[in-house]
């Protein structure tokens, strides 16, 4: 579809670029030292984010990369991919990535799953404010805290425990957090009780700027409610889908703080997703040249993930 | 209207400029302020500041400060980070610069010794010398805190490992304080008959997994657990398997608490007859006190029997450090605190504060239960034995600290448990040595 704006353009040659709106006005010189100065002036205004993004981002991670090439002994030589190559040989590690992809998997399918059908439930009935606010408030809170709460519930001598003790289940009370891959499970459900949140507030977002018209329609035509759901309703959150998923990919990848107070990781390594890894080889172990190709890992998978992920997703319209 | 638009819009672009000069110059003041020189390890008169990753000794470091004052005229200035990890970051970073502090607060043993690879840390041999000349120090701790022959710390204070119980209820049970393996034995059994856990174990946090394993091998054999942290003996020889059966043998009955099992929660779990036995280091005496409990009358400690009653008797000791860095502030000042510090006046307000001992031998705790501890380790001379923690190069503690919290949580069998840890004692032993040569 054509706009106006389209319309008033010049026509340019095929294959070449249209030429500056400015130069059918102005003497052909003052073009030149206008866009040069527009230049100019341009990259001033985007000099201080591109030396922000390159002094605190950019260079940190060029600096990781160079020194996941180096050994972790004293005088730290040169050893090519060594580091890399402990993600083969060190049953901790290769522990971390499962736990990693079960977080991902995790985080992105029950935020999504959970988010969209409170939403759905909660977008037309009279209790829904109350309700959207009880399931969106924990996204208020910060991961240590959630933690904090969940190890109260989770520990052996903990809240679920005694209550299942207490309504004649004790059978079924345990360590929720000491055997894996149980550990990892309970942690994602705790790390979801706080995403659904933020998935349950965009999802809203989304039903509301559904024309009812065309729901209308769909009940003219016969719909039930599962059929318009799924051929209306879905497909015009898929906007809000893409970003639901996108973030949770990435929290998913990056999950820290919430395994951090719960378990530091542990018992024995069993809960370390690679972030943990991180941080565990290079500050506790004292491996900076094996954290640092874990860090280097995890960034080529958060990136490739979020570029073949949205790359998908996205059209040229950016939805 | 045009008129005062015009105003308006020439106005506006000034204001902004105005405006966005004053953050731009706001913004350099605070970053030249940010790179400038902190105050806070600046030399301030009659003071030396002191690193330290325990906010709760604060006030003990300035009562003890008040005292050192009157022998040396520099009091002590806490500059606490509770983080132990980053206290560990910024102390290895800062120890190369000029904005280190005049002491520091650090782990005797192997943790003492990588700080001191690094170099920047002060000879404190003679001032070694001088304390051992008055009695102040014990002989056996110098390689604790030696690197290369030189003494690099001076003691903080000295803990013990042991098991704390509560009085009350083993009167009320009928038990007493065991002296040997078969009455511990005894005691574990009449507590798990009355529904108690006779003894607490953790994981959670880490560290705590190392408590027991250090235990039941120096009680296993004393003299194979120190050639064990020494890198001479195996952790798959029979020393060490007969303790980690003692220790499953334990948990399978159920004399062991869950391994997340809140540690700060010991005290009152004691006081509540939740648990029968704590396992841990003297300092916790002040934590006993914070949960309302009097030595010796409502707690007692004694140190863990030995297996069989002809192995030689020993105890696990913990020694934190000072060091001086060579860039320090106040070189001199802190020169003269630490050579004071071990001086009785000083040791006797610093251990009343902690309630625990100190690491002048000279000074008796006035805890009675500490106190009592120590006239144990006299009269039975008791093998003073390193904690694990620090025992052994950092990086093998590390990782073995991992394993020994897999196995108190089930997930390995003791015999790999202890195969994992030869493995990388293997590794960790030889990149040490090689960092050594």
């Amino acid at each position: 579809m054509s706009t106006s704006t389209t319309d008033r353009r010049p026509p340019t040659a095929p294959g070449k670029p249209p030429a500056p709106r400015s130069a059918t006005r102005h003497d052909p010189r003052a073009p030149v030292w206008r866009t040069a100065r527009e230049r100019l002036a341009g990259g001033g205004f985007m000099a201080p984010a591109v030396l922000l993004v390159s002094l605190f981002l950019l260079a940190p991670f060029a600096w990781t990369l160079y020194r996941s090439l180096f050994s972790d002994t004293r005088t730290s030589p040169f050893a090519w991919f060594d580091n890399y190559a402990l993600f083969a040989s060190d049953p901790a590690l290769f522990r971390s990535v499962q736990n990693t992809l079960l977080w991902v998997v995790g985080t992105v399918a029950l935020p999504f799953v959970l988010g969209l059908a409170i939403a759905c439930m909660t977008s037309s009935s009279r209790l829904s404010r109350l309700a959207r606010l009880c399931v969106v408030l924990p996204y208020a809170l910060s991961g240590s805290a959630v933690a904090v709460v969940w190890n109260f519930m989770l520990t052996t001598d903990g809240a679920v425990n005694q209550v299942l003790n207490g309504v004649g289940l004790g059978s079924l009370a345990q360590g929720w957090l000491l055997t894996w891959p149980g550990n990892t499970l309970v942690m994602i459900l705790a790390n979801a009780w706080q995403a659904t949140g933020v998935a349950v507030i965009l999802f809203l977002v989304g039903l509301q700027s559904i024309p009812p018209e065309t729901l209308e329609a769909g009940s003219l035509d016969g719909a039930d409610g599962w059929q318009q759901f799924r051929h209306i309703v879905l497909p015009q959150l898929r906007p809000v889908s893409i970003i639901v998923i996108g973030m949770s990919l990435v929290n998913g990848l990056k999950s820290f703080d919430l395994i951090w107070v719960l378990t530091q990781g542990g018992p024995g390594r069993a809960t370390e997703t690679l972030a943990v890894s991180m941080y565990n080889e290079t500050f506790l172990e004292l491996r900076p040249g094996a954290g640092a190709a874990i860090a280097v890992v995890l960034t080529v998978i958060v990136l490739a993930a979020s570029w073949l992920y949205l790359r998908r997703q996205l059209d040229v319209k950016g939805v | 209207m045009s008129a005062t638009g015009r105003t308006g819009s020439a106005a506006g672009p000034l204001a902004r400029r105005r405006f966005l000069a004053g953050v731009a110059a706001g913004a350099a003041a605070v970053t030249a302020g940010g790179c400038a020189r902190g105050e806070s390890t600046s030399a301030q008169p009659g003071t030396t500041s002191i690193s330290n990753d325990n906010a709760t000794w604060d006030e003990g470091y300035r009562s003890a400060g008040s005292e050192l004052k009157k022998i040396t005229g520099y009091a002590l200035r806490p500059l606490s980070n509770p983080s132990v990890t980053s206290y560990q970051q910024v102390v290895q970073m800062t120890l190369q610069t000029s904005k280190s502090s005049d002491l520091v607060k650090w782990a005797s043993g192997y943790q003492l010794k990588r700080l001191a690879r690094a170099g920047g840390l002060t000879d404190l041999s003679r001032v070694w010398e001088r304390y051992a000349a008055k009695g102040w120090v014990r002989g056996a701790s110098r390689d604790a805190v030696s690197y290369r022959g030189k003494a690099l710390g001076i003691p903080m204070y000295e803990s013990y490992y042991v098991l704390f119980y509560s009085k009350p209820v083993f009167r009320k049970l009928g038990l007493a304080e065991p002296g040997s393996w078969s009455e511990l034995l005894h005691c574990a059994e009449v507590l798990k008959r009355n529904g108690i856990t006779p003894f607490l174990a953790s994981q959670s946090g880490g560290w705590p997994a190392i408590e027991w394993f250090q235990e039941l091998v120096s009680k296993v054999d004393p003299r194979f657990y120190q050639r064990l942290v020494d890198g001479d003996a195996s952790y798959t020889d029979a020393p060490a398997r007969r303790a980690m059966d003692i220790w499953h043998d334990f948990m399978r009955k159920g004399w062991m608490t869950a391994p997340d099992f809140d540690q700060a929660r010991g005290p009152g779990a004691l006081k509540e007859a939740e648990v029968g036995m704590f396992l841990h280091g003297t300092w916790q005496a002040a934590g006993m006190s914070a949960a309302g409990m009097k030595p010796g009358t409502d707690y007692g400690a004694f140190i863990l029997p030995a297996v069989r009653s002809s192995t030689p008797k020993s105890v696990i000791a913990e020694s934190g450090v000072f060091v001086v860095p060579s860039r320090a502030s106040s070189h001199d000042a802190a020169m003269a605190n630490v050579g004071a510090w071990l001086d009785p006046s000083v040791q006797r307000v610093w251990s009343d504060f902690l309630q625990d001992s100190s690491a002048n031998p000279k000074v008796r705790s006035s805890n009675p239960v500490v106190a009592g501890l120590q006239r144990d380790i006299v009269r039975n001379r008791r093998m003073p034995l390193v904690r694990y923690w620090e025992a052994s190069p950092p990086s093998l503690i590390q990782g073995n600290t991992n394993d020994l919290g897999g196995f108190m949580a089930g997930q390995t069998s003791p015999a790999t448990t202890l195969r994992r840890m030869q493995e990388r004692a293997h590794d960790e032993w030889a990149a040490w040595k090689r960092d050594e040569a």
